[in-house]
Order: C-alpha cells, then sequence, then structure tokens
C-alpha cells in the first residue's frame, strides 16, 4: 500500500510546495494563477464530498455568493470573523436545505441548489440598502491587501479541503457514502442513517465552498452579486472533479489544475463567456469514454504495466486511489 | 379584481400549460421508459425555438411548416445523441447518467450563447388565428393556437401510447423492464424510440416557446425546471398527469404574477414551492411514482 | 418462545391492500419459511418488518417494542435483519469493507452471543473463500449472495430475514447455503425465509407460512400445509409432489 500512500500525499505537498516557492519568487503572475486554481480546487473537492452520496448540487455558487457577502457584511470586524461567519451561514443555510430536499429523488435537490443561488441573488438585491445591492459591495482585504498573507491564508483553505476530502474517504465514511449512493435501501438495513450522513456532507461541502467565496471576496476587495452567484461557479468544480476523476481527493485536486490550463487555451480561441463551453465538452468527453477521470486512466495504466497484473491476470484488488 | 379579468388570466395559463405540458410530456416519456432523468430535455425545447425563430423571421416560412421541421430536427438530433452518447451511459449508475444528461444541457446552452448571443429575441410573430372573445376576455389568436396545437400532440401520443404496438412495447417497459424483455419486446429500439418522440415534442414545444414567449439561450433550462415541477405533481411516468401538473402550475403562475406583489419576477420560485408543498401533502404525486428517494 | 410477532398489520397502496390484517408469531430458534404466489404480499411483508414501508395499520412487536414504521437504520440497530434479493453493492467497495458497514453502523458486537464475531470469520462462515480485498465487482452471483448474508449476520440480529437467498443458483451452491442457514440454529436468532424452492422448505423449515393475495392463508408444518388443498390450489398447483 506504499504507492497508495505516497498519491495520497501529492495534493498536500504540491500545495506546501507551491506556497513556498510562491513565498520565495514574489511572481504575481503566477500567484494570480495558483489562486486561481485554488479556489476552484476548494469548490470541487466540495463538491465531490457531497457527490459521494450521489447527491449532484449545482449550489456551490450559491454558497459561494453566501460566503462572499457573509464575509463582506462583517466589514468592520475583519477578514478572519468573515469567514467564520461565511462558515457559519452556509453550514446552518446547508443545513435547512439539506435537511428538506436531500429525502427527494436525486433531480429534485439539485433543482433546489439552483434555486438557491437564484434566491440568495435576489435576497441580496432585494436588502439592497444593507447589501449594496446590484452594484455591490466591499469586503475586507485578506491581510489588509498583503499578497503573502492573501496566498496563505487561500492555501491554508486549499489544505483543509483536502483533508476534509481524505477524511470522508477513511473507513468509516467512504463505504457508507457509496452504499448510499448505489442502494440507499441497503445502506440503511446495514445502520448507515441515509439523511443523517447526507445531510453531514450537504454541510460541509456547503462550508467548504461558503469559505472560497469569502476568500474571493477577500482577494479582489469588491463583489457584486452577478458575479459571485454567476451559475459557472457551480459548473467549473463539476466539470474539474469529472475530469479529473471523482470520489477521490486527487481527482478534484489534479482536475482543478488541468481544467484551469484547459480554461485557459479556450479563451484564447473563443472570446466572451463561450469558452464555457469547455465545461459542457469535458463533462460529456469524460463521462463517454473516461468515467474515472484522468485519475481512472492513470491508474488504468498503472495497473496494466504492473508486475503483479501481468503474472496473475487478475484484476485490481488494491485500492490505488 | 372583476369575472373578465379572472377569465383573461385563466385563459391565458391554459395556454401556457398547453406549452408546459408538452414540455413534461417528453420529459416524463423519455424517464418512464428508460430511467433517465434527462436535464438536457429543456435544450432540446430551446433548440426548437431558435429553429423556428430562424426559419419564421429570415426565411419567411409558414408557422405551421416551422413547427414541423422544429419537431422533425429534435427527433432526429435525440436520435443521433442517443445513439452515440446516452445509450453507452444506460450502462453506467444512475449518477453519471444524470451527471451525463447534465454536461449535455451544459454544452447545448454555451454552443447557443456562443453562436447566437444570450440576448433574448421576439419573433413578433401575427396573430395567425382570430382572437377569442369570453365573456368580456380577450384570448390572443395566437395564445389560442398553442392551445390547439398542444392539444393535438398530447392527443397523438396518448393515442400512440395506447393503440400501436411501439406505444404498447413503450409503456411496457415503462411498467417492468425485463418482463417486457421476456415477451420479446427489443428494449433498445424501444429506448431510442422514446427519445426520439421525446425529442419531437420538445421541437414542437420549442416552436411553441417562439410563438409566444422570448427565444434565449436560458429559455431551456426555465421550462425544464418547471416541467419538473409538473412531473412532481402528476407523478413521474405518467403523460395525463403531466397535464394535470401543468394546469396547476401555470394557474398558479398566473395568479401569483397577478395578484402578488413583484409575482411576475419570482421566474420559477412558484414551481419551486409546488415542489415543496408536494412533497408535505402528497409525495406520490396523483398519478406516477413518487419523487421521494 | 416469541421471536417476532405481526399484529393485524396491513398495507395499502392506494386501493391496493399488498399486505391485508395478518397476524403471525415468529418463533425464537425456529426458522420459519414464507411462502406464497406471486404478488401474494411476502415481499411486502419482508419490507414492512425491515422499516421500508410503514404499515398502514397493526403492530410489530419485536420483543417488547412496536417497530411498526421505524426507519431501516434504527429497525436494525434493535436487533432486526434482512438481506437482499438482488443486493447492489458499489462494485469499488472490498468484501472486507461492505461486511464492516454493520460492525461500525449498527454495532451489535456486543449481542452476538455465538458464533463469529468479526470481519474474517464472518466471511469464511459464509462460505467467502476468495481474499476480503476483492472488489464486489468481480464477485460472482453466488459469492455476492454470500456476502450479503455476511453482511446482515454482521448486524448481529436476533431476528434474520432472508429473502430468497438461494433463488437461481445451481444445486450445488443452493445445498451449501441452506447447510449455512441450518448452522445458525439453536444461536437464539429468529430465522424467517421466504423461498419458492418446497425443497428447501421442507428440509429447513420448523414451520411455514403461505400468503395469497395479502392473506393469511395456511400456517403451520411444512408437510401438512403444503399438502393442504387450499394451499395447492392457490400456489403450488393440483399435481404438485412432494
Amino acid at each position: 500500500m506504499i504507492a497508495n500512500r505516497s498519491i495520497r500525499a501529492l495534493p498536500y505537498l504540491l500545495t506546501l510546495c507551491t506556497g513556498t516557492v510562491l513565498l520565495i519568487s514574489q511572481d504575481p503572475y503566477w500567484i494570480q494563477l495558483v489562486l486561481g486554481a485554488s479556489l476552484l480546487a476548494i469548490l470541487a473537492l466540495s463538491w465531490d464530498i457531497l457527490s459521494r452520496t450521489g447527491q449532484v448540487s449545482l449550489g456551490q455558487a450559491a454558497f459561494f455568493g453566501i460566503g462572499a457577502y457573509a464575509s463582506a457584511l462583517c466589514g468592520d470586524l475583519g477578514w478572519i470573523v468573515g469567514w467564520l461567519m461565511a462558515a457559519a451561514v452556509c453550514g446552518v443555510t446547508a443545513l435547512l436545505l439539506g435537511l428538506l430536499t436531500l429525502r427527494l429523488r436525486q433531480v429534485y435537490f439539485t433543482i433546489a441548489t439552483i434555486a438557491l443561488s437564484l434566491s440568495f441573488k435576489v435576497l441580496i438585491l432585494v436588502f439592497g440598502t444593507f447589501t449594496g445591492g446590484a452594484s455591490g459591495i466591499a469586503p475586507p482585504m485578506i491581510g489588509d491587501g498583503n499578497p503573502n498573507v492573501q496566498m496563505c491564508a487561500v492555501l491554508v483553505l486549499v489544505l483543509l479541503s483536502i483533508l476534509a476530502s481524505d477524511l470522508f474517504l477513511s473507513d468509516r465514511y467512504r463505504p457508507a457514502f457509496f452504499m448510499i449512493r448505489t442502494k440507499p435501501s441497503l445502506a440503511a438495513v446495514s445502520g448507515i442513517p441515509i439523511v443523517r450522513t447526507k445531510v453531514l456532507a450537504f454541510v460541509v461541502s456547503g462550508m467548504l465552498a461558503g469559505l472560497a467565496g469569502a476568500a474571493y471576496a477577500g482577494l479582489y476587495g469588491y463583489i457584486v452579486p452577478d458575479d459571485v452567484f454567476a451559475l459557472s461557479w457551480s459548473i467549473m468544480p463539476l466539470a474539474a472533479t469529472i475530469l479529473g476523476g471523482m470520489d477521490s481527493t486527487i481527482g478534484p485536486f489534479f482536475g482543478a489544475i488541468a481544467l484551469k490550463v484547459l480554461e485557459g487555451v479556450a479563451r484564447n480561441y473563443v472570446g466572451g463567456v463561450g469558452y464555457q463551453i469547455v465545461y459542457g465538452v469535458v463533462m460529456i468527453l469524460c463521462i463517454a469514454v473516461l468515467p474515472k477521470g484522468l485519475a481512472g486512466l492513470l491508474a488504468a495504466v498503472r495497473e496494466a504495466s504492473s508486475p503483479r497484473h501481468r503474472a496473475t491476470g487478475a484484476g485490481v484488488t488494491e485500492r490505488v486511489l | 379584481m372583476d369575472i373578465s379579468g379572472l377569465i383573461q388570466t385563466s385563459m391565458l395559463a391554459v395556454a401556457v400549460a398547453g406549452l408546459y405540458a408538452a414540455v413534461a410530456s417528453g420529459l416524463t416519456l423519455e424517464f418512464g421508459v428508460t430511467r433517465i432523468v434527462n436535464f438536457a430535455h429543456g435544450e432540446f425545447v430551446m433548440l426548437g425555438a431558435f429553429i423556428t425563430f430562424f426559419l419564421y423571421s429570415d426565411y419567411g416560412f409558414p408557422f405551421v411548416a416551422c413547427v414541423a421541421v422544429a419537431g422533425t430536427a429534435m427527433a432526429l438530433l435525440s436520435y443521433v445523441v442517443f445513439v452515440t452518447f446516452l445509450a453507452r451511459v444506460l450502462k453506467q449508475d444512475e449518477h453519471n447518467q444524470f451527471l451525463a444528461t447534465l454536461g449535455l444541457s451544459i454544452l447545448i446552452v454555451n454552443l447557443a450563447a456562443v453562436l447566437w448571443t444570450p440576448d433574448a429575441r421576439s419573433m413578433h410573430p401575427e396573430n395567425l388565428l382570430p382572437a377569442l372573445q369570453l365573456g368580456g376576455a380577450t384570448l390572443p389568436g395566437n395564445n389560442l393556437l398553442v392551445i390547439l396545437i398542444s392539444a393535438a400532440m398530447y392527443s397523438a401520443l396518448a393515442l400512440f401510447m395506447r393503440y400501436t404496438r411501439y406505444g404498447i412495447q413503450m409503456r411496457m417497459a415503462s411498467s417492468d423492464i425485463d418482463l417486457a424483455t421476456l415477451c420479446g419486446v427489443n428494449v433498445d429500439r424501444v429506448f431510442t424510440l422514446s427519445f426520439v418522440i421525446g425529442g419531437f415534442t420538445a421541437g414542437v414545444a420549442g416552436s411553441l416557446v417562439a410563438l409566444i414567449l422570448y427565444v434565449h439561450p436560458l429559455v431551456g433550462l426555465d421550462l425544464v425546471i418547471r416541467a419538473f415541477a409538473i412531473v412532481a405533481l402528476g407523478g413521474l411516468g405518467s403523460i395525463a398527469g403531466a397535464v394535470i401538473g401543468a394546469l396547476v402550475l401555470s394557474i398558479s403562475e398566473g395568479f401569483v404574477s397577478t395578484f402578488v406583489p413583484e409575482g411576475g419576477s419570482w421566474g420559477f420560485g412558484v414551481a419551486f414551492v409546488l415542489i415543496v408543498l408536494v412533497l408535505i401533502i402528497r409525495p406520490t404525486g396523483f398519478f406516477g411514482r413518487s419523487i421521494q428517494a | 418462545m416469541e421471536g417476532l410477532r405481526v399484529n393485524e398489520v396491513t398495507k395499502s397502496f392506494g386501493g391496493l391492500k399488498a399486505v391485508d390484517q395478518v397476524s403471525l408469531t415468529f418463533e425464537r430458534d425456529h426458522i420459519t419459511g414464507l411462502v406464497g404466489p406471486n404478488g401474494s404480499g411476502k415481499s411486502t411483508l419482508v419490507n414492512l418488518l425491515s422499516g421500508e414501508y410503514r404499515p398502514t395499520a397493526g403492530q410489530i412487536r419485536l420483543g417488547d417494542r412496536n417497530i411498526a414504521g421505524m426507519r431501516p437504520d434504527r429497525v436494525v440497530r434493535l436487533g432486526l435483519a434482512r438481506t437482499y434479493q438482488i443486493p447492489k453493492f458499489p462494485s469499488e467497495l472490498t468484501i472486507r469493507e461492505i461486511i464492516d458497514v454493520p460492525l461500525r453502523y449498527v454495532s451489535r458486537q456486543q449481542f452476538a452471543l455465538q458464533g463469529p464475531k468479526d470481519v474474517p470469520s464472518i466471511a469464511d462462515f459464509c462460505g467467502l473463500t476468495r481474499s476480503l480485498d476483492t472488489r464486489c465487482g468481480q464477485l460472482s452471483v453466488t459469492d455476492l449472495r454470500r456476502l450479503e448474508i455476511a453482511r446482515s449476520m454482521a448486524c448481529f440480529p436476533t431476528v434474520l430475514l432472508l429473502d430468497e437467498v438461494m433463488a437461481g443458483l445451481s444445486h450445488e451452491d443452493a445445498t451449501e447455503i441452506a447447510a449455512l442457514v441450518r448452522r445458525l440454529k439453536g444461536w437464539g436468532i429468529t430465522i424467517v425465509i421466504i423461498e419458492h424452492l418446497m425443497r428447501i422448505i421442507t428440509d429447513l423449515c420448523d414451520h411455514v407460512v403461505v400468503l395469497n393475495s395479502g392473506k393469511l392463508l395456511a400456517e403451520g408444518h411444512p408437510v401438512e400445509v403444503l399438502t393442504r388443498d387450499s394451499v395447492r390450489e392457490a400456489y403450488l398447483g393440483r399435481s404438485f409432489k412432494l
């Protein structure tokens, strides 16, 4: 299982190394890139955590926006309090919405998450006097604008997300999550409390997405509803995770990086918002051809070339991811 | 509000219900037979709307011809999509199937946004039928046409399902797929057919959208969410239920936008509230299968 | 001694009474067979017992508690476990991981008076010879059945419902599984098996219950019940011979 453990350590190591390198080099172009990829990685991991229970959430945009605004509305208390508020508000929202909709057929939960983004956007506009309405609001900048503090804060958040994802892949949670997804009735008669488990995943997922939103708000110093509640914040993590490979930590993590690269390429060819086609294309190609994403492809290649496989001709008996 | 206002609102609601029912019946047919929740169904409606818009506005096709072309084109596209992509996904689990149709939906919406810009367009059609006068209220001719076309399509679908060989096979597959296979039903063909028919109804529904609503890339998403609300009300897999659910939804929306301040901008909020109510009051819907997991 | 008592239980779906005022007692340390034609209400009854359905009327008494309408994860924690005829396991999970789930989530190890208590011994008891790290996606149908029984045993139940565990198996495999079930007798468990194979019923069961159209048609000693005219009429066919 040693190879297993080193693969699982990769995201942590990569994050720490990147942070160290950037702290030394101080290159603003790369810092921007890494921050963008980091936010996507956090969102992708948060999406995958819930997806393992069989629920497809399109609510990352909602929590992203809620987190951004929660931290913005606490402007006077500083960015750290802002982040805590973001996590708290998102956690409670996920709890309430989850208790209501996680017992429904999957598609209705997904619709509810879409409705969540739109509803909160309307709320922000309706309470414009407090929230700045359509013209936006200025949240507190992380570390008063110090790019080193900003980058470290975001990378700490990335590490937190990796940890959360790994926690839910542990022996206690992973089998339970998968059983809920594959056959909930079987999971229930094995003692798993279905709604409670799904709600737990949803709450953690929502909190991480909310923290990502708070981080985003604190990086740029100004947010508008049309930006932070944009549906693309829900679609990107979906595409990233499917590209990288679902049901793992390295999948969403490296998928986020890969998607950022593809996005950059697509942007060069298609102006405006059209580059978002790449998300749909990625999703379709992967599901049709590579259901386990790039990670699955790598695992298959490893299996095919491993001496054990050639000797026995047997299938994989070891958990590679 | 007076009686004629009430009648006006109701008549408009019936027209919109016809449109909604057209969208929902294809969705519920596809689900009933293949058990795939086709999130991309709305995008076929949207494409049908765009086809109708361009044929009518830029090429001067008569509206009825546009309906036929849109329906046929979407049936064909559905066929291609199903055979090349969705059929493959049938072998995977429900989770992946849903993600597949979601991905398809995202792709088509963005493609439309790139090709035709996200702006809303209106066909500005002339009234193809005389307006209907009833008790002081007026139903515009085009709304009347929507009711007639959707009623015709619904009847055709109902007759097909009831009396033709393929219709019966589809109902068998809908009810018990293993039993259907044992009875010699060619499941692949029936699955494909359900998507082809679903695509056709989506195309026709798209024409109706172009006739009385605005045409823009996100119109499909708007409608498909309402379609799901309708399916929750009427029960999954039930086409009759789709009609009743559509009426309930559109009448509710009509009354909300007339009587509730800012009601018009609720978007699909009414649909969402109805879903929640169905969950609380009658989770099994009124006809078909429950929306509870 | 009473293991599980069903009191006037009815389950209606719309206008249809799938289970109609059924009253039964399942005895401890006995293997009771539950038989009847398709649509007779056997599966519905099992789903009522395991908590998947809530009865329209009636009580289900496990010990001194009425478990009717309780959530399935609660029912299993009170000691009633069941198997599914077609178990759908996530294909990437291993034998070990599946059997481990009830050990963690039902956590009734302290109630296990007899028999295997950990993953390897449970797997072994159920005849699973493959490595515990084999994924479900690679198991044969028979092994999946064995795994399903192992999973239910890991719930350390006092009442065990086996839903057609032998359906579609070869003669050898079915006999092996029957032997497995027989070994559970004497552990203080109430065992209920649903089967269509009359040979198994007569071999294994101390008591048989016949359902028809949701109602209790007959119950008693297997040989006696299965030769009754009313039962042959409704279910077995006149030319049926034991």
